[in-house]
């Protein structure tokens, strides 16, 4: 069965790039958060089996959002995507309960082998 | 992946976020310490950055970048905004307007960054050079394209499109005034029915064609902040700038004619209206000057009031200006406070003796006046000394479609707005003499078209006079006068454009249609040309 996804990012850019990507590669995207405050409500709803969260967004950030969806206990994998240069960041979100990170600007190989390597 | 395709959504998104950058830069400005603004403007960048990134647009990327950095450090407290942080991040505001309108064109992004980068460096003073501002070494190269073809979810509609959809609902409405005298001439009901739906449905087209092309004012002066600053900036004044009604829609052509007089108003309002801070104080006034736009709607028309309580306009410096102008001492003296300031509108008459740095190049209120009536509207000014002074624009809200004649000189044709025709006259050249024809009794002066344009007449035996209401130009109760013409066609509805530079200050002329045939036919300003006639 296709691995359902929920798409964390407050640009409308980066989630159209995420979902044509993931939707190329069979995976099906269950929801759509603009911020990690609606990343995490949709994440207890929807049951998602994989979260993609954005760093820097309005409201809740996605290092608090990963921490709040890790403490959920959900059968899901979280993996956190940023811009160059927050690595030292994402890492520390990883110790805390993501299983990987992503650094933008977003390729198609880039994405798919960290999710694969994931699942 | 083929990344082209994101280009709509990535110039959309670009551009919510610069707009957003521009108005929290500005309220930064007052206050400093706004935290939640301060990580707005950072995520915007943020996006910015990552999203010219993902696009390949190193330059935008490497901008943003230097932008973000810095509003890192303000977020964080390690920095605290100062005016030439504010004015350097404004200039990359600019840069990156400049950058996307490019990106839009597909034109090379060759804007020279590096000094922008390096005065946002320099401008941190106190603070740690920041190190950070050299670019990530990641460039972003091209992608292979795999994916299957897709169009964009984005759709984005040109306003020419628009005014195109206009332009060919006009020469409709053409079309069917040549169906509707058919059909006069018909006994087909079939016929008559058919021309009156064709009308009916012409008319709904119309109507939603004109509210698609509204736009609200605040489109239009979401600008002027960042104008007013420019203009405050260095000048020892400063000046506070509020607006209502801006919700209030016209027409895209409108606001756009609207753009440069509007510039104009707040300049004047800024440069000679509103004082010094010291100057406002010793007066007992507040130091901040306060501009005020407000817009409301009077029956079809749109009101707009541009007010300042600064000085206002100098009644005996305006005097002494016209008088040097020419004008005679005793009618300046008999005249009106309404007729006086109507002065100010005067060709190459300025009140103010000093030529700053904004104002004073040769762009008068003459020239405001004359956007404002090339778009169908009316100029105002009110203005009490010491304490400030209101300019008062009435316009129309749509371009719309008017009922006009035709009428034709030599080889010439003309329209003449029906609103202002009284009666069409057939006469002998005989009942002309001395430039007088005699209507009821009346002596009404002709106007001859054909000599006032240099245009050669038909030879004929008689004439045509269009009667016209000249309003109060002539004085002394007359309002009527008589334009001369060679002969007058068809009554048709006509999508009159109202002329726009180059051309906006085309002498008789308000307005300008297109013709079925793809003629452009002139509008003419009966106003403009009787106060010729008569020598007003």
């Amino acid at each position: 069965m296709s691995k359902r996804v929920l798409i964390a990012d407050d640009t409308e850019f980066f989630r159209l790039a995420l979902k044509d990507i993931l939707g190329r590669a069979g995976f099906t995207i269950v929801g759509e958060a603009e911020n990690g405050a609606m990343a995490l409500e949709m994440a207890k709803g929807l049951k998602p089996d994989l979260v993609i969260l954005d760093v820097v967004m309005p409201v809740m950030n996605g290092l608090d959002a990963a921490k709040a969806i890790s403490a959920l206990k959900l059968p899901l994998k979280i993996v956190m995507c940023t811009s160059l240069g927050y690595e030292p960041i994402v890492e520390e979100a990883v110790r805390s309960g993501a299983s990987g990170y992503i650094i933008k600007p977003l390729s198609e190989t880039k994405v798919l082998n960290t999710l694969n390597s994931i699942l | 992946m083929d990344i082209s395709k994101y280009k709509g959504i990535y110039l959309q998104e670009a551009r919510t976020h610069l707009a957003e950058i521009e108005s929290g830069l500005l309220s930064l400005e007052k206050d400093p310490s706004q935290k939640d603004v301060l990580d707005a403007l950072f995520r915007h960048y943020h996006s910015i950055k990552g999203m010219s990134a993902s696009m390949g647009y190193t330059p935008v990327m490497r901008l943003a970048h230097a932008e973000e950095d810095l509003l890192d450090k303000l977020r964080s407290g390690k920095l605290s905004l100062n005016s030439s942080m504010a004015t350097a991040l404004l200039k990359c505001l600019d840069a990156l307007r400049e950058l996307t309108d490019r990106v839009e064109r597909d034109e090379p992004l060759d804007v020279e960054i590096t000094p922008l980068i390096d005065e946002l460096t320099a401008s941190v003073v106190g603070g740690s050079a920041p190190a950070a501002t050299q670019p990530p070494a990641a460039s972003v190269a091209p992608q292979p394209k795999t994916e299957a073809l897709r169009l964009s979810e984005v759709m984005k509609v040109e306003g020419s499109v628009f005014d195109d959809l206009l332009a060919t609902v006009g020469d409709l409405f053409m079309a069917l005034s040549s169906f509707k005298a058919l059909s006069h001439s018909s006994r087909s009901i079939e016929i008559k029915e058919g021309v009156h739906v064709l009308g009916k449905s012409i008319s709904t087209i119309h109507k939603n064609i004109l509210s698609a092309r509204m736009l609200p004012l605040e489109d239009l002066i979401a600008g002027l902040p960042r104008v007013v600053r420019d203009l405050t900036s260095g000048s020892g004044k400063e000046v506070s700038l509020t607006s209502e009604g801006m919700d209030i829609s016209l027409d895209r052509a409108i606001l756009e004619g609207l753009a440069s007089p509007l510039v104009h108003i707040i300049r004047n309002a800024v440069d000679h209206g509103i004082e010094s801070a010291q100057e406002r104080v010793e007066c007992g006034k507040l130091s901040v000057g306060a501009i005020k736009i407000k817009a409301y709607t009077r029956r079809d028309r749109a009101v707009i009031e541009i007010s300042d309580d600064g000085r206002g306009i100098n009644r005996e410096r305006l005097r002494k200006k016209a008088a040097e102008r020419g004008l005679s001492a005793e009618r300046l003296a008999s005249m009106p406070d309404r007729e006086l300031l109507k002065l100010v509108c005067m060709p190459g008459l300025s009140t103010a003796d000093k030529v700053t740095g904004t104002s004073g190049r040769g762009v008068g209120m003459d020239v405001v006046k004359d956007s404002v009536e090339a778009l169908g509207g009316a100029l105002g000014i009110e203005s009490a000394e010491g304490k400030g002074t209101k300019i008062i624009m009435e316009l129309p809200r749509t371009t719309s479609i008017t009922k006009v004649l035709i009428v034709s000189i030599g080889p010439e044709q003309f329209l003449l707005p029906i609103s202002k025709i009284e009666r069409v006259i057939e006469t002998g050249k005989d009942d002309i003499g001395g430039g007088v024809f005699s209507f009821e009794g009346v002596q009404v002066p002709v106007v001859p078209l054909a000599e006032l344009f240099g245009i050669a007449e038909k030879a004929r035996p008689g004439a045509t006079l269009i009667l016209v209401d000249a309003g109060p130009i002539l004085g002394a109760g007359q309002h009527l006068a008589a334009l001369k013409v060679d002969d007058f066609g068809d009554e048709i509805d006509a999508y009159v454009k109202p002329l726009l530079p180059p051309i906006s200050k085309l002498w008789g002329a308000t307005g300008l249609t297109i013709m079925g045939d793809g003629r452009p036919v002139f509008l003419l300003d009966v106003q403009q040309i009787i106060s010729k006639a008569a020598g007003a």
